[in-house]
């Protein structure tokens, strides 16, 4: 036993041991610090930096202490910096590689910051903006007449089109149809036979029989008749339905035609339909990342965090999970309170079961912002949810509400040819997104009021645009949201387009208005024809149309006529004689 | 070269041929197997309580811990068709639920994978290394020290260490 047993090596063993755990707690901090730096620069795909790492044992939490994540597409700002990141971490589940935090607090979230050096970049994503380059382009000299019905694909000419095959497509089945209608003739005749037969005083029952038989037969031959009137009906209807419309929009056409190549004259129509995209578009795209940064930074995080662990454990062998169903995620942030400082204001968001398998968890990752009035606004609300699955893809949705928010000098737009700035304005918003796989899909509602902007453009028609901007005091901007996850697109409509194409259109000049009048003059020779002639064959459907009602009409009344009550008659008085016969 | 003047002052000494083999095999499970683990604390406490050669074992440590390098991938093989083995689902699962077998990470293929190889091997490089050593011990000893090269060795500052080391 002595000579097997080394008891100084026991000594060592925890000498050994206690220096190992020496070291460890004593570069805890730096530890942490690289491993976090890793990871979430892995899940940023840019460089990430932390200040400083500070831990507490009892309860194990870990406080991160100026947290910047560079942003891809702009390496000397960064996409996101907190001042601190505090986690209350569930010890034992650590040694099954589960990072479970019971409580977390960010303070400080701020978007855009500048970062003291450039960052580096590990992956980018490719960014779209509207430039004014190629829009806004002045006419060289007045097109003619030709050269703008050649440019301008005209509705008239459509409308034309339509109505004929749609007229070509039912007249001849109508005209068929129509001549095998019974006319007028036999109508009557049905009607002279059925008088007859039910008016005559029939004294022999062999003669009313006949009469019955005969009877029958017409109200066949009757019944026959209405259902090719009621098909020709149905026919005149089908026909009615498809022609009335585009005679409408044939009556409308050039009237919107006239409108169409006045705006041409007047400027780029193309350029006109961008204007509230281009003065409104950028700034849409900024308040975007604030109102979907949880769809926009937090949910591809979660996604890389898990892709990225997936990867870096494909060289150093994998961790099989035993776990059922109901054990834990490998990340779980049951609680959380994250703060976001914009413009001197925090905005505090409460979060709960925040991780990227909730199929394990079965709940949605929820957030809710409610903060009443403050230096900038009346009152703002966000709720929503997230649901990431492997299984069923992933499904979020997102309100909110946000009422008078106080802007001031903003810039809307900076191009050679137009620039701009929001000195001061109001704005409330309204609006929902939702996300199903990758697809996002939205609207949101934004009313600027009280508005005050100083816009300037160096060419005709951008001074034009600029004085319409600078006249604005209201706008209802309607945004639409779709795109992907990381790739949001926004479209955004607005009454701005129609009031600066009214502009511009009463800026047009006199030679412009005289080749105005002879377009509209050209426009009218070609329409009022094929509107005569259109209107004419949806007369004729009309005309039809009364004509089967009445025949349907007088068929019926034919139809109601009855010879059964004779027979009845009859068949009683044979009766009575033949018992007085029988009896007396 | 200090390592190695320990190991060749342990071979032609007095110590036993079973402590310096299992010094060896314990080492070629340290070297084999991930560093960090239950099991890693376990041939540490192993290597130090028992009287062991410790230099036996650095080296061994050393040596394996290299071959392990091109190895891992068969041994994350290895482990993983013998955790994702239906039959012994059961088994892990419950292991998986116990404090104990979560601190041994044996669902981590490679812990699992080598550290089997490890156990398989054991036997073998102990009784191989105890029968070489015996061998060199009987056979070489003597033959090896009248080398030439061994000469001018014991004339070299690595001698000079072992000197020292063994005075």
């Amino acid at each position: 036993m002595k000579s097997i047993i080394r008891w100084p090596g026991l000594a060592a063993f925890f000498v050994v041991v206690g220096l190992l755990t020496a070291i460890s707690i004593l570069f805890l901090d730096f530890w942490i610090k690289l491993a976090a730096e890793k990871t979430l620069g892995l899940a940023n795909h840019a460089e990430v930096n932390i200040e400083s790492v500070e831990h507490t044992f009892s309860p194990f939490s870990i406080t991160l202490n100026r947290v910047q994540m560079t942003d891809p597409n702009a390496p000397d700002t960064n996409q996101l910096e907190t001042q601190s990141v505090t986690a209350a971490i569930d010890l034992p589940p650590l040694l099954l590689r589960k990072l479970i935090v019971d409580d977390l607090k960010v303070t400080g979230v701020e978007f855009g910051t500048l970062r003291d050096s450039t960052g580096d970049v590990y992956e980018k994503s490719e960014d779209e903006s509207v430039d004014s380059e190629n829009l806004f382009v002045e006419t060289q000299g007045i097109p003619s007449v030709d050269e703008i019905l050649a440019k301008s694909p005209l509705k008239t000419t459509q409308a034309i089109e339509d109505v004929e095959v749609a007229y070509n497509k039912h007249s001849d089945k109508l005209q068929t149809q129509y001549e095998a209608l019974p006319s007028k003739e036999k109508l009557e005749n049905y009607q002279k036979r059925i008088k007859e037969l039910t008016e005559t005083d029939y004294k022999d029952a062999t003669k009313l029989f006949a009469a019955k038989k005969e009877f029958d037969q017409l109200k066949d031959e009757i019944k026959a008749d209405k259902k090719q009137l009621e098909a020709f009906k149905t026919s005149v209807d089908e026909a009615k339905a498809d022609l009335g419309p585009k005679v409408s929009i044939l009556k409308e056409a050039p009237n919107q035609d006239y409108n169409q190549l006045k705006s041409l004259l007047a400027g780029d129509a193309d350029a006109i339909e961008d204007v509230t995209t281009l003065v409104f578009g950028e700034k849409m795209g900024e308040w975007s990342q604030y109102a979907l940064a949880a769809f926009e930074i937090i949910g591809p995080m979660l996604k890389s965090s898990s892709k990225a662990d997936k990867e870096a454990t494909a060289y150093q062998g994998k961790w099989i999970n035993f776990d059922n169903d109901a054990g834990l995620p490998d990340l779980l942030i049951r609680k959380s309170e994250i703060s976001i400082t914009w413009q001197e204001e925090n905005i505090n968001s409460y979060w709960t079961d925040i991780t990227y398998q909730h199929d394990i968890i079965g709940r949605a990752t929820t957030f809710v912002v409610d903060s009443s009035a403050s230096k900038l606004w009346n009152s703002l609300k966000v709720d929503g949810d997230l649901w990431l699955s492997d299984a069923s893809g992933t499904k979020a949705q997102q309100t909110w509400a946000l009422d008078g928010l106080t802007l001031s000098d903003l810039d809307l737009v900076d191009q050679d040819k137009i620039s701009g700035v929001l000195k001061s304005g109001i704005v409330s918003s309204t609006g929902s997104v939702s996300l199903v796989g990758d697809a996002l899909s939205g609207k949101s509602l934004i009313d600027l009021q009280q508005l005050l902007i100083d816009a300037t453009g160096n060419n005709k028609i951008t001074n034009i645009i600029a004085d319409t901007l600078n006249q604005l005091k209201e706008l209802t901007l309607n945004t639409g949201i779709a795109g992907t996850f990381g790739d949001l697109d926004l479209s955004i409509n607005s009454d701005l387009n129609q009031q600066i194409g009214n502009a511009l259109i009463s800026n047009v000049s006199a030679e412009q208005q005289d080749k105005l009048e002879e377009l509209k003059q050209k426009l009218n020779s070609q329409t009022t024809g094929v509107l005569g002639e259109g209107n004419e064959q949806y007369q004729q459907l009309l005309d039809w149309e009364k004509f089967a009602d009445g025949d349907l009409s007088s068929i019926d009344s034919l139809l109601e006529a009855k010879l059964d009550s004779l027979v009845d008659q009859k068949k009683d008085e044979a009766k009575d004689k033949l018992l007085n016969k029988l009896f007396n | 070269m200090g390592l190695l003047a320990k190991l060749f002052k342990a071979l032609n000494s007095d110590a036993s041929p079973w402590q310096l083999a299992y010094g060896f095999a314990l080492g070629m499970a340290m070297g084999l197997t991930p560093f960090l683990g239950l099991h890693s604390l376990i041939l540490i406490f192993s290597v130090l309580f028992f009287r062991v050669n410790i230099s036996s074992f650095l080296i061994a440590w050393t040596v394996f811990s290299v071959i392990a390098i091109p190895a891992s991938y068969g041994f994350s093989e290895l482990g993983e068709s013998i955790l994702l083995s239906s039959n012994l689902e059961p088994l892990w699962t419950g292991f998986y639920g116990t404090f104990i077998g979560q601190l041994t990470q044996f669902y981590h293929t490679t812990t699992l994978g080598s550290l089997l190889v490890s156990i398989i091997l054991f036997p073998f490089v102990l009784l191989l290394s105890k029968k070489l050593i015996e061998q060199y011990r009987e056979r070489f000893m003597k033959w090896v020290n009248q080398w030439r090269i061994v000469q001018i060795l014991k004339g070299s500052k690595f001698f000079q260490i072992y000197q020292a080391i063994k005075d």
